[in-house]
């Protein structure tokens, strides 16, 4: 992460309303959107949004519906216009882009898939995953060999001449993405992928952005409301409440750190376990004579705790590609495992 | 005495009134109400104060009569212009019908049905639809009606073709600006409103009644409202997300257009045409009030003449026209949405 950001929002508003321009005014002075609803009639979509986005990170936005997640990923390629601020990309202001030049921007530059996966439902599976290219104007066999290899790789080899209503949501969303590859952008926007799924296809498709991040590497932003989807896919989490940002940061530290009561009540149910990797909370230094096994840093306490078969006075010593990087304290994995806000207080119903 | 004479004396307009209190023209009831004298105040208590009362008290007030001979002075007057722009504006479309009419009809039967039947089976694509038509065509030359029948099938073809010509890219426009829409709204419900007789009075005045535009013009004034308001209903009720979809990845207006709203729309457009056609072949029986040729000329026969048999069997032969158009369309809609029906 040394280099520049490849996408980086400053002080981003975005009032929706008859008037954004004085309403703008009154949000800057302080005030929040109830108020603003009730006293201008305006709503509040983006409140002073700034978020970096690395080169060829995975930066995940979340929140509820409501908070703004899809009308901020709608700024970066400026479906919506904002009413304030910039958006840079690759240093650029893409605000400043004219029609052409911003339709030129989200050819190459850009793709985007989407929650209702959008195909084109009197074209081929093909014909739709070819659709970037075509609309560059490259020519048919060309763009129908790409379009025939990316459907290949999400898994689609042999469905090319069927149409959409002929497939299932996954396999829906699986071309959605095969168009995306297509289009051979830099950048990828995925509003909601997967959100339409059901849980054992989402965890399929998660798994095959995974591989196809350490593939390409690209530059991903995923909006989800779905904490346990966000942990998984992240390596930079934004979280967004009523349109602005109230914590961001890396995926790991914010569910062992929340700096929010709102963001505590998140995490308190999410499967710790699962989510904590063994790097999180490992001691740094390797002091212990001895050790009950080696384990990876990457690995996660469930895979810890299944190893160590309920036992908790175990050391383990901690390694990542071949060298000793710390110990884990089974003590410590239990002390993990309860969030930090966890209070008395919740009851079962 | 009339009655409004105490108001237009209050007023102080009597001498105005009064001013040329001979010229007026006698109405029929002032002339009854002369040879019967008794009963010449006998009118209502307290009538509607209509231009025609009005005048009874003020001769100088016009009457209604003279409303409508101002309309008809009106059009007179800017007739000549109208005629000198539309006439040459429209006259391919004579031409284009007495093709299509001359074609129809010269063509050997043992040609234009095959080619029918081949251009409803490439539409439909369907057995029974085609089926169907073989054996109306069958019928309809077995009774001698062939040629009329052609006659009203080349003009609905060649008006339903011109229709969809002007009426999709209206349509197209309409869906792409609002206050289009808001203006063109109003228009095209008078024109879907106004009864099919009245498009004919001020079209006998602009073109003489042997044109073939005469009644060309009517049919495509009457039909081509719904393909209009369906094609703009279609390319509105096209999916948000896909068109989301369209300008994420850059698409230009044009590839839009073509790409994604019009082959989106294409369902609802035909449904539109299927209407157009329907429309048009009501109007084409009309149109034989003013030399279209075709079924609607046998129906006015029989009317005219009282020829009982010769009116019914030639209804039937509309009738049989009607279906087969429409379910030739209905087949052709089907299909095409089947193309890209969801889940």
């Amino acid at each position: 992460m040394t280099s520049d950001p490849k996408i980086q929002i400053r002080n981003l508003y975005k009032i929706f309303g008859t008037d954004p321009k004085s309403a703008l005014k009154c949000v800057k002075d302080g005030m929040d959107k109830d108020q603003l609803l009730a006293q201008h009639g305006h709503v509040l979509g983006l409140n002073d949004i700034s978020v970096d986005m690395q080169v060829g990170a995975i930066t995940v936005v979340m929140g509820l519906s409501g908070s703004g997640k899809s009308t901020l990923i709608r700024h970066i390629n400026r479906l919506i216009e904002p009413t304030d601020g910039q958006v840079l990309i690759d240093g650029e202001d893409a605000l400043l882009l004219g029609t052409e030049a911003l339709r030129e921007k989200r050819r190459s530059d850009m793709s985007m898939v989407f929650q209702k996966f959008a195909l084109l439902p009197h074209r081929t599976v093909i014909d739709n995953s070819a659709l970037p290219l075509e609309v560059r104007g490259v020519e048919r066999e060309e763009r129908k060999r790409a379009a025939a290899g990316w459907l290949e790789r999400v898994g689609l080899g042999g469905y090319e001449n069927h149409y959409p209503y002929q497939l299932s949501g996954g396999m829906q969303q699986r071309v959605g993405i095969a168009r995306a590859l297509t289009s051979n952008s830099d950048i990828m926007l995925m509003d909601e992928a997967f959100s339409a799924l059901d849980p054992l296809i989402r965890s399929d498709m998660q798994k095959l952005l995974l591989d196809l991040h350490v593939e390409l590497k690209k530059t991903i932003v995923f909006i989800t409301h779905d904490l346990d989807e966000a942990l998984r896919l992240a390596n930079h989490l934004v979280i967004l409440k009523d349109g602005a940002v109230i914590q961001q940061g890396e995926p790991q530290g914010i569910l062992l750190n929340p700096g929010d009561p709102y963001i505590e009540d998140f995490v308190s149910d999410i499967n710790r376990a699962r989510v904590l990797r063994v790097k999180s909370i490992m001691q740094s230094s390797v002091s212990a004579s001895s050790f009950a096994g080696d384990i990876d840093a990457e690995d996660n306490l469930e895979s810890v705790i299944a190893r160590s078969g309920g036992e908790t006075g175990h050391t383990y010593r901690v390694m990542q590609n071949g060298k000793a990087m710390g110990q884990l304290e089974m003590k410590d994995v239990m002390r993990a495992l309860v969030p930090r806000a966890t209070s008395g207080a919740r009851t079962v119903a | 005495m009339a009655y409004y004479d105490g108001l237009f004396n209050v007023l102080g307009l009597r001498t105005w009134c009064d001013a040329d209190a001979g010229g007026s023209n006698l109405s029929m009831a002032s002339l009854l109400a002369k040879t019967k004298p008794g009963t010449a105040d006998d009118g209502p208590l307290f009538p509607f104060p209509s231009m025609d009362e009005l005048h009874q008290a003020c001769s100088s007030m016009p009457q209604s009569r003279d409303f409508t001979a101002s309309v008809e002075a009106a059009f007179l007057e800017v007739k000549d212009v109208l005629k000198l722009v539309l006439d040459p504006l429209t006259q391919p479309l004579s031409w284009l019908l007495e093709l299509a009419l001359t074609g129809f009809v010269s063509a050997p039967w043992w040609i234009i049905i095959p080619l029918l039947l081949l251009f409803v089976w490439y539409v439909a694509r369907s057995v029974a639809v085609t089926a169907f038509v073989t054996l109306s065509f069958v019928f309809l030359g077995f009774i001698d009606h062939l040629e009329a029948a052609f006659q009203t099938l080349a003009i609905i073809g060649v008006c339903t073709g011109i229709c969809i010509l002007l009426g999709v890219p209206v349509g197209i426009a309409m869906a792409k600006s609002n206050t289009f829409q808001r203006a063109l709204i109003p228009l095209l419900d008078l024109l879907q409103t106004l009864p099919t007789f009245v498009y004919l009075i001020p079209l006998i005045f602009l073109f003489s009644v042997t044109e073939p535009k005469l009644y060309g013009i009517a049919i495509i004034v009457y039909a081509i409202v719904p393909v209009i308001r369906l094609t703009d209903l279609g390319i509105r009720l096209v999916d948000r997300d896909v068109i989301e979809a369209a300008n994420a990845f850059g698409m230009s207006p044009r590839q839009k257009l073509f790409g994604v709203e019009l082959p989106l729309a294409l369902p609802n457009i035909m449904a539109g045409v299927n209407q157009t056609i329907m429309m048009s072949l009501a109007m084409v029986v009309i149109a034989s009030l003013v030399s279209a040729p075709g079924l609607g000329v046998l129906v006015l026969r029989g009317i005219r003449n009282l020829e009982l048999g010769v009116g019914l069997i030639a209804g039937l032969g509309i009738v049989l026209l009607a279906i087969i158009l429409d379910r030739v369309s209905k087949a052709a809609i089907a299909r095409v949405s089947s193309d890209q029906t969801q889940g």
